[in-house]
């Protein structure tokens, strides 16, 4: 295995770790949930926000619950955070310590050494949310609840095309810039700007966590289905990104 | 003083790229950085089989012009072809055909000498990878040690390894014994050397002119991103030939001596302080010295040398800054 396989396959195992330990915890506590939400309920009443995301999952049961555990809460918080970390490095660290001369050097063309490390990236992002996802029904067993496949894999796809989002915004950054604490830092507080103005009820649209919000989830999950012009959406936004990275990558004097 | 780049701006056009045909291509190849064009245009073609010596000061557009023919700088005009195969796109095909040693040694701390070696060779084959361990081993580097622990030298070996393993046609090495102690130097000259003897087309640059002068057969001098001089090492030792230098004390009174000097089998003459460079019309200066002999009123010098016009002499003509 290649040194960057290696250093990809550390990261998405740690991302797979902190996903499973936050589910499995999240589903441990279930039953308590069920019986305290008239409670939680309550105690969200200053914040109305909360108090709807309460009252979605009171109404969808525990597959609203696991969703809104999983996906919205932990795949996008985590997941953003882990898409920004493993892309910023991916050009600019490179260029940030020097060794994108001998990287670039070698007899291997820019577009092949840069879609390698975007798809490696990517996996160790997408594979953990796939994975953890897996995990759920055995999981919901041991609470006497159940999700089928099929529904957590709809779920699966949407978030992990939303985090590819950013993942792939993040590269092309990385592929312009040689600093990865700036591009860090630029990213993180973008995603923390949405997520603010997404809990604002009266801006709330103009969020783009509308796309992965808890009603989102929910909704594929009685649908059964995704809607595909949002899936495409995000595919032709990750693709047309992409394209643009490589195309910097070729113009970049190392 | 040898042909300047005007004279060499129309090669001969048969000679088109042919694959393998080991010779590096460059017509009219510029680049600017934003407002300061780090190369002009520049035409030159170096022959199978040659050695040539990139020189010029820090700035003058040699590394420019390597990253250039490896494809890792993108001309804004110009072409060129290494070892048969046309520049185009990012130069992977030139790749592929030829190694190039970076002059900036940054390499990856957490990586084994060996792995990096590995990493660098991706492409090149197993017999490669097995010639540069081999080459890396008998220079003494730990390849089992992280290379974060490498003192510089030992970078450079590495690297100088990873560059002279494949077996290929066309080897462009940027500063290939930049901080190297003496005795390592010379086994990568004598690398060098001994690649050259097999054919093998060599184009490094250097600060270190004793070395170019040991290995290399032609010489190009850049400045401010142009060609200055193109020479072959034989041009630099016939008009070593014809060069004498006095030195005088520093208290001696050489007023005026320029004119003095100025007889007949005397081509120039240029004074620097209390030294004196005179270039004579012919090899034999015994005529000359004979003459200098008879001049009357001329403080004796310290010291008067022939033939020992070094790289160093040149450099130093063409630039007027000492070099290492």
């Amino acid at each position: 295995m290649s040194r960057q396989a290696r250093w990809y396959t550390l990261l998405g195992l740690v991302f797979f770790i902190v996903l499973e330990a936050l589910l499995a915890a999240a589903i441990v506590w279930w039953p308590s949930f069920a019986e305290n939400v008239k409670t939680l309920k309550t105690m969200a009443a200053p914040l109305p926000w909360l108090r709807e995301q309460i009252e979605l999952m009171e109404s969808t049961g525990v597959s609203g619950y696991v969703v809104g555990q999983h996906y919205f809460k932990a795949c996008n918080t985590l997941g953003a955070a882990a898409a920004v970390l493993f892309a910023i490095n991916a050009v600019a660290g490179e260029a940030h310590r020097g060794t994108l001369e001998i990287w670039m050097g070698r007899p291997v063309s820019r577009t092949r050494i840069t879609t390698e490390r975007y798809v490696g990236g990517l996996l160790a992002i997408v594979v953990p949310v796939f994975l953890s996802s897996a995990t759920i029904p055995a999981l919901l067993a041991t609470v006497d609840a159940t999700m089928t496949y099929g529904e957590l894999a709809l779920c699966s796809i949407h978030s992990s095309l939303f985090l590819a989002c950013i993942y792939t915004t993040t590269f092309l950054w990385s592929a312009m810039d040689s600093q990865p604490l700036k591009i860090a830092v630029g990213m993180l507080f973008f995603s923390v700007f949405q997520f603010s103005i997404y809990v604002v009820k009266t801006i709330t649209h103009y969020s783009l966590f509308r796309i992965v919000d808890l009603e989102q989830f929910i909704r594929i999950t009685i649908d059964d289905e995704l809607k595909v012009w949002i899936e495409l959406g995000m595919v032709g936004y990750c693709a047309a990104v992409y394209a643009g990275a490589l195309w910097v990558v070729h113009r970049r004097v190392p | 003083m040898g042909r300047t780049s005007t004279e060499t701006a129309s090669p001969d056009p048969t000679h088109a790229p042919v694959p393998g045909d080991r010779r590096i291509v460059a017509r009219g190849v510029t680049r600017r950085f934003g407002p300061k064009t780090a190369l002009h245009p520049l035409t030159l073609e170096i022959g199978p089989g040659v050695v040539t010596g990139l020189l010029g000061p820090n700035g003058s557009g040699k590394s420019t012009f390597m990253r250039i023919l490896t494809g890792l700088v993108r001309p804004d005009a110009g072409s060129a072809a290494v070892d048969g195969v046309p520049l185009r796109g990012d130069g992977t095909a030139i790749r592929r055909r030829i190694t190039y040693s970076p002059g900036e040694l940054h390499l990856y701390g957490e990586m084994r000498g060996a792995e990096h070696l590995t990493w660098f060779l991706r492409g090149r084959g197993a017999a490669a990878r097995a010639r540069a361990l081999g080459m890396a081993g008998e220079m003494g580097l730990p390849l089992e040690r992280r290379v974060r622990g490498y003192s510089h030298g030992m970078k450079r070996q590495l690297v100088f390894a990873a560059a002279m393993a494949p077996d290929v046609g066309v080897r462009i090495l940027d500063e290939p014994t930049d901080g190297l102690d003496p005795s390592a130097r010379s086994i990568v000259l004598e690398q060098l050397r001994a690649d050259a003897a097999r054919g093998t087309t060599i184009l490094l640059s250097s600060h270190h002119l004793d070395e170019v002068d040991l290995v290399c057969n032609r010489l190009v001098f850049l400045n401010e991103g142009r060609l200055v001089a193109d020479e072959t090492m034989a041009d630099v030792r016939e008009r070593s030939s014809r060069i004498v230098i006095f030195t005088w004390g520093p208290d001696a009174d050489i007023s005026g001596i320029e004119n003095r000097l100025e007889v007949h089998g005397v081509d120039s003459v240029r004074r620097e302080g209390a030294r004196v460079t005179v270039s004579l019309t012919s090899a034999d200066p015994r005529a000359f010295l004979a003459r200098f002999a008879a001049l009357e009123g001329l403080p004796a010098p310290a010291s008067i040398e022939h033939g020992l016009l070094s790289l160093k002499e040149l450099y130093r003509e063409l630039y007027g800054v000492e070099a290492c």
